[in-house]
């Protein structure tokens, strides 16, 4: 379990303080998938970026299984709004990356990287460079890059943001599928309602800078799940509510 | 013909695009052709010139006279070639290697950066050729002197390459690492510096120029050997055709040394560039 307690953050800049998160408490269970959503600018990353342990907290307390948080942990996968690939690095190198800097040892991780590119209907393209694999592929190779030293969290920043929509609907099922095989924690950061609703066990509604939570909104569809979960009418209901929802917390706070 | 419902999907006869557009000028053979074609021309117009009014050959040598005169001064241009050649080289490489590792020691330290950047860049601004004439009186007028100013000069342009390049690996990927626990050494070698590949090439492109300017002007005032004491002797004799067979000759010292380096760089971005 994740536990944030009165999580705050405040960036110092030379135009004075700027409070990013102010007092965000929340319990993520493990394999729980969580979908923030909230308006640009308000601290999304912020918070994913102290759930990594790549910021320090200024308040607050975040403990991952029972262990308080105090620096990079190695169970954390990262995806992020660019695939972030190595351009001279073909796709399965790139994919084994995370233990080459974890100094494991290769040998033990590469089936499991080749499983992976599988998975996500790469084994074709495991020997090509990133600019010879289009967008969404490498966004692909990205997630199973972030999956391959079997991490306990998934920390996804709008990994999909970057891609063109038939692409950004296609990636969320192989995402769908990527998760339901592995069961990480999720934790994932978009601007599309449709997207957390389809992929989301929870999704937390945040408000403008500084941020904190205004609304926790179960997922009711039962998993495994697939596309055709969009097309029942609770889910247009549920992500009606939530857009309801996010434009009441951009109002409030303004 | 049914009228078309909400959701009837009408298939389009799309005619292949001709896309084909033929720009002559992206042509390879006119590519390597076209200034090839220039520079004769230019020759010969200069050859035409220069006998059409009779200009004296002290003044402006014809490009016959001074390809007679390479040919006639062969063994005499290419025993001062060599030296010329050689220090460059060296000079150049020693520039490479301290420029380089400067830009590691400021990309690493704080410190370091910030007492010594601003330094680098008032060096890097003020003209180092009229520093040369201490480095004669430092180092005296043989080969050393030459060496550290061609080294000094070139210098400069290495170090600001390599910064700007340790610098320009994404911040995304500089987390990840960091979230991966990665040791900055395995950074280094992994990420930043093959990211600074491609500046740092630029970088070095500049700095063989420099390496020969800065061993010519070394030879310019210590008057010893090289094309810039052969440029130098000519010139005190009034040899003008001599003085431009040196210069032709310094131009292949100066293609053999940048061609190395690009040939390098080619080699090296075939695997590194992006
Ligand atoms: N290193 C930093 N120093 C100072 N201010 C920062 C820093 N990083 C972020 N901020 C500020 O904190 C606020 C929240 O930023 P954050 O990137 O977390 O927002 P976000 O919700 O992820 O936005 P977006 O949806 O656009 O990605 C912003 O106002 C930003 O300007
Ligand atoms: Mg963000």
């Amino acid at each position: 379990m994740i536990s944030l307690r009165g999580v705050r953050k405040t960036y110092a800049s030379p135009a004075g303080p700027i409070e990013a998160v102010a007092g965000v408490s929340v319990d993520i269970a493990e394999g729980e998938f969580v979908s923030i959503l909230g308006p640009s600018g308000c601290g999304k990353s912020t918070l994913l970026m102290m759930l990594a342990g790549l910021e320090n907290i200024t308040a607050g307390s975040i403990t991952i299984a029972g262990q308080p948080m105090v620096g990079p942990r190695r169970d954390a996968g990262l995806v992020f709004q660019d695939a972030t690939l190595l351009p001279w690095l073909s796709a399965l190198d790139n994919v084994l990356f995370p233990i080459k800097m974890m100094r494991l040892p290769r040998e033990k991780y590469v089936a499991r990287a080749e499983e992976l590119l599988h998975s996500v209907g790469l084994g074709d393209f495991m020997e090509k460079r990133p600019r010879e694999l289009s967008g969404g592929m490498r966004q692909r190779v990205a997630l199973c890059r972030s999956l391959v030293h079997t991490p306990s969290i998934m920390l996804m920043d709008e990994p999909f943001s970057a891609l063109d929509a038939i692409t950004r609907d296609e990636m969320a099922l192989v995402l769908l599928d990527l998760w339901a095989r592995h069961r990480k924690t999720g934790i994932f950061i978009t601007h599309s309602i449709r997207e957390a609703v389809l992929l989301s066990d929870r999704v937390l509604v945040m408000t403008k800078r500084p941020a904190v939570v205004v609304a926790d909104v179960k997922i009711p569809f039962a998993r495994p799940r697939d596309e055709s979960v969009q097309d029942s009418p609770e889910f247009t209901a549920i992500v009606a509510r939530l857009r309801g929802m996010i434009e009441h917390s951009i109002k409030v706070a303004a | 013909m049914s009228a078309t419902q909400l959701g009837d999907v009408t298939p389009v006869a799309v005619a292949p695009p001709n896309l084909e557009r033929r720009d002559l000028s992206r042509h390879p053979a006119l590519q390597l052709g076209l200034p090839v074609l220039f520079a004769a021309a230019v020759l010969l117009l200069w050859e035409f010139l220069c006998r059409a009014y009779a200009v004296p050959e002290v003044i402006l040598p014809t490009p016959s006279a001074i390809y007679a005169r390479i040919i006639s001064a062969w063994p005499f241009l290419v025993q001062h070639a060599v030296p010329t050649g050689t220090e460059a080289a060296i000079g150049f490489l020693l520039a490479t290697v301290l420029g380089i590792a400067l830009a590691v020691l400021l990309s690493y330290s704080r410190w370091a950066y910030a007492a010594l950047y601003p330094n680098v860049i008032f060096f890097q601004l003020i003209p180092k050729i009229a520093l040369a004439p201490l480095f004669i009186v430092w180092l005296g007028i043989g080969s050393p002197s030459r060496l550290a100013f061609s080294m000094f000069i070139a210098f400069f342009p290495v170090v600001i390459a390599t910064l700007t390049g340790l610098n320009a690996t994404p911040p995304d990927m500089l987390r990840l690492c960091k979230a991966l626990t990665a040791r900055s050494w395995q950074v280094f070698l992994s990420v930043r510096f093959p990211y600074a590949l491609p500046h740092i090439f630029s970088g070095l492109k500049i700095a063989v120029t420099f390496a020969i300017i800065g061993v010519i002007v070394g030879e310019f005032i210590t008057a010893q050997a090289g094309l810039g004491y052969l440029i130098l002797f000519a010139s005190s004799q009034a040899e003008t055709s001599l003085i431009m067979a040196s210069i032709a000759m310094l131009c292949v010292v100066g293609l053999v040394l940048y061609g190395a380096v690009a040939g390098l760089e080619r080699l090296i971005l075939r695997k590194y560039g992006h």
